[in-house]
């Protein structure tokens, strides 16, 4: 068609919200379920200046760092339980049953808990994305300290280093691309469960920001945050994607099959 | 190492995870009893199996179990459906993957819980918008990977299906779908957690029967040991349908490994 | 030429990615003849085979199929590619791989066990038919392939040094395998290569290419036919006086100094 490459991922887009325009001005006007893309716009520049609850920076600030948190605890925990796993294979094998046992229980089982436990607000979301990020940091993380090269740990205990040493100098900076890879997956999961917590029961955040926006049958507003929640993972996402591949290219790499 | 030592090591790492376990659940055990957390948070073990056992011979757990179930089953195989009919339509054209995969990647991210206010908008509170919103949300890994996997043909494949003159058509079935066999049948995996995930918070929201609204009522009544059987119901769920899955993965991938 | 030639290349010429691949070069190929195609790598000996093939279409001058130009691929010509592994569909078993081109030919179902049961004894692939490509050798998955271009019942084979992945003991008893084959069938084979013996042994006629030609030394640097009879023999023919002369002969044109 001859386009410019920069337009052409916008033009299916743009069809769709066209179509959308015209059915929700003049095929359903006044419904409570679609709102044309303009008024939606529109919803979304008013929320952006407002202040208070209705403001977008609070609710989106709020989703953010529950999900970073939630991750910053689950990573901790999952990359230094992943470690040991994955350096001892005796643990290894002692744990897997326990963890085969409580790793399928999903995430959003918490959330009744997580509300008994701690009220609503930020305590129960961290928690509950900290499980959730949990236990793929722990997989991905024992895959990655099995993956050193064998060579790498050879020369390691010829050289006569402490495990402690061994773990830091040798372990650790060979899996480094990797864990990026690993930390790409919790970033992604952690903004979804903290936006599931949201709709589900927390009171706070862009997925509360959002049923409110429903419940007051208010469609272009809760279509202008459905949007933004979709445009903050994209970018989050690529931005994780951009670092996670310019630490793989600096630190060389090895057996990279599975980047995407 | 010869057989018997391996053996031996087998049975000696089996044994040990057991006792890890069990002196998890002795943990929960002392925890509850000693009340290091309070009672209301945290239930006893003995408190816990009963509630399972009397809400599961009642029949009153044993129906939301198989309320939820189905409602992810359902919504899993409709996602399934349509995830590789759309994908292999999108997939098979080049054309058309180029116009669209740039909108499927900014989809990709959206959690599937999201589209759930539009859908209650639409369909307002009930079991069919629950199922909608299920089938909505599991419906995207199997897409993506059936997409990718028509797009990650060989060309020594393309180039022997030019050279016998498949029509497009049979290239799809023949080769195509066949080729993307392994990306859709692990994308299905994922679609069926998500479709768990999406049920729950399904019944959460529309007060759905389930164990997603059984947990959050007991939950708000502070009964903690029907919470604590609701959650153990619902892992296994997890636990049972991805074992399950994975069985049939293995069984349709034989020729990777016969 | 006394019948009209099956295959026939009238100054065609290929170019790609901006070079000149290929400079106009013509020959002609008789029904049941076997070419070789020779020479160092860059040469354009396998562009040209994906143009007789119908791959790809010629930059200049015409390539000709029964005094037809070649508009594309078609059944009555296969290709046996040299990454057998790639051109095997690894979910399908030794049957349904062949299968795959009865399917593509429209052929009913009743009579494809049959077909496909007569290739594969063909082949010596018979027992085999139920196993998976990654059970078999290299060797044997490459039969499959052969075996699959025999079940289309072309009347061309082009074949991308099918050998070079193998091993030498294997080569040379595919090598045996497929010249009995075309003897018996009478298939019409235009095969690639870059090692010299195994053109000579094979072929009733060996053309040489050139790399970068230029205009006082064009890709066609050499054809010669292979007069010695057959049936060949790995041990006596390579000691045969004709043998030696011709690779005395050719040797120069693959590169070597």
């Amino acid at each position: 068609m001859g386009l410019p490459h920069l337009l052409r991922p916008w033009v299916f887009p743009a069809v769709l919200l066209g179509l959308l325009e015209v059915a929700a001005r003049w095929m359903v006007p006044g419904s409570d379920a679609l709102a044309p893309p303009s008024q939606t716009v529109l919803a979304f520049g008013r929320a952006l200046t407002a202040q208070g609850d209705d403001s977008v920076l609070q609710a989106t600030a709020f989703t953010l760092t529950s999900a970073a948190l939630g991750l910053l605890l689950g990573a901790a925990l999952g990359l230094g339980l992943g470690i040991v796993l994955g350096l001892s294979r005796r643990a290894a094998a002692m744990g897997f049953l326990s963890i085969e046992v409580l790793r399928p229980v999903p995430s959003v089982a918490l959330i009744p808990l997580a509300m008994l436990v701690f009220g609503f607000g930020y305590r129960m979301e961290v928690s509950v994305v900290a499980f959730a990020t949990f236990w793929p940091l722990l997989i991905l993380t024992q895959a990655a300290v099995r993956q050193v090269e064998p060579q790498l740990l050879e020369v390691a205990r010829a050289l006569g280093l402490s495990p402690w040493a061994r773990t830091t100098q040798i372990v650790l900076p060979a899996m480094v691309p990797r864990l990026f890879i690993a930390l790409r997956l919790g970033v992604s999961i952690a903004l979804v469960v903290a936006v599931t917590v949201e709709i589900a029961a927390n009171p706070s955040g862009m997925g509360y920001a959002m049923m409110i926006a429903q419940q007051s049958l208010a469609p272009d507003l809760m279509l202008a945050w459905l949007f933004w929640i979709g445009v903050v993972g994209y970018v989050i996402n690529l931005a994780t994607l951009r670092l996670q591949r310019a630490v793989a290219q600096r630190m060389g790499e090895i057996n990279m099959e599975q980047t995407p | 190492m010869s057989t018997a030592s391996a053996d031996g090591y087998r049975g000696r790492a089996h044994t040990e995870s057991v006792l890890v376990l069990v002196l998890l659940l002795g943990l929960w055990w002392l925890a509850s009893h000693q009340q290091w957390v309070s009672k209301v948070f945290l239930p006893t073990p003995e408190a816990t199996l009963e509630s399972l056992t009397q809400g599961l011979s009642s029949g009153e757990l044993a129906g939301f179990t198989l309320d939820t179930v189905v409602r992810m089953l359902l919504g899993w195989l409709l996602a399934s459906a349509i995830g590789v009919a759309l994908g292999a339509l999108i997939g098979a054209s080049s054309t058309a993957r180029i116009w669209i995969a740039p909108t499927l990647e900014f989809l990709r991210p959206l959690p599937a819980s999201a589209v759930m206010p539009l859908a209650i908008s639409l369909f307002g509170l009930s079991s069919g918008m629950v199922l909608s919103v299920v089938a909505f949300g599991a419906m995207w890994p199997v897409l993506l990977a059936t997409v990718h996997g028509l797009a990650a043909v060989h060309v020594r494949l393309r180039e022997v299906a030019t050279a016998l003159q498949l029509s497009r058509t049979a290239f799809v079935f023949k080769i195509g779908l066949p080729n993307a066999m392994p990306d859709i049948l692990s994308g299905m995996r994922l679609s069926m957690t998500v479709s768990l995930i999406v049920a729950v918070v399904g019944e959460m929201i529309a007060s759905q029967s389930g164990l997603g609204q059984a947990i959050l009522l007991a939950a708000r009544s502070f009964r903690a040991s029907e919470l604590f059987a609701g959650i153990m119901l619902l892992g296994s769920i997890g636990f049972a349908s991805n074992a399950l899955l994975a069985v049939l993965e293995k069984k349709l991938l034989k020729w990777q490994r016969p | 030429m006394s019948a009209s030639p099956l295959l026939r290349f009238d100054q065609v010429s290929i170019h790609l990615g901006g070079r000149e691949i290929l400079s106009p070069t013509s020959f002609e190929v008789a029904r049941g003849e076997f070419v070789c195609i020779i020479g160092p790598s860059g040469c354009g000996k396998t562009t040209l085979l994906r143009a007789a093939a119908g791959f790809l279409q010629p930059s200049g001058g015409a390539a000709l199929r029964h005094g037809k130009p070649i508009t594309g691929p078609s059944r009555e010509v296969a290709f046996v590619f040299q990454d057998y592994g790639r051109a095997l569909l690894p979910w399908r078993t030794v049957a349904g791989n062949i299968s795959l081109a009865l399917e593509a030919a429209g052929v009913p179902a009743q009579e494809r066990p049959d077909r496909i049961a007569k290739v594969l004894d063909t082949v010596g692939l018979s027992a085999h038919a139920a196993k998976f490509p990654v059970q078999l050798s290299g060797g044997m998955q490459q039969r499959v392939q052969i075996a699959r271009c025999l079940a289309q019942e072309p009347e061309l084979m082009m074949m991308d040094e099918p050998f070079g992945a193998l091993d030498a003991m294997t080569r040379e008893s595919l090598q045996d395998e497929v010249s009995r084959l075309v003897q018996s069938t009478g298939l019409t084979v235009l095969f690639v290569t870059h090692d010299l013996e195994e053109a000579i042994y094979l072929s009733d006629r060996v053309i040489a290419l050139r790399a970068n030609p230029t205009p006082d030394k064009p890709s066609l640097a050499a054809m010669v036919e292979v007069k010695i009879p057959r049936p060949r023999d790995q041990l006596l023919t390579k000691e045969h006086p004709e043998f030696l002369r011709l690779r005395r002969e050719l040797y120069g044109f693959l590169g070597h100094h």
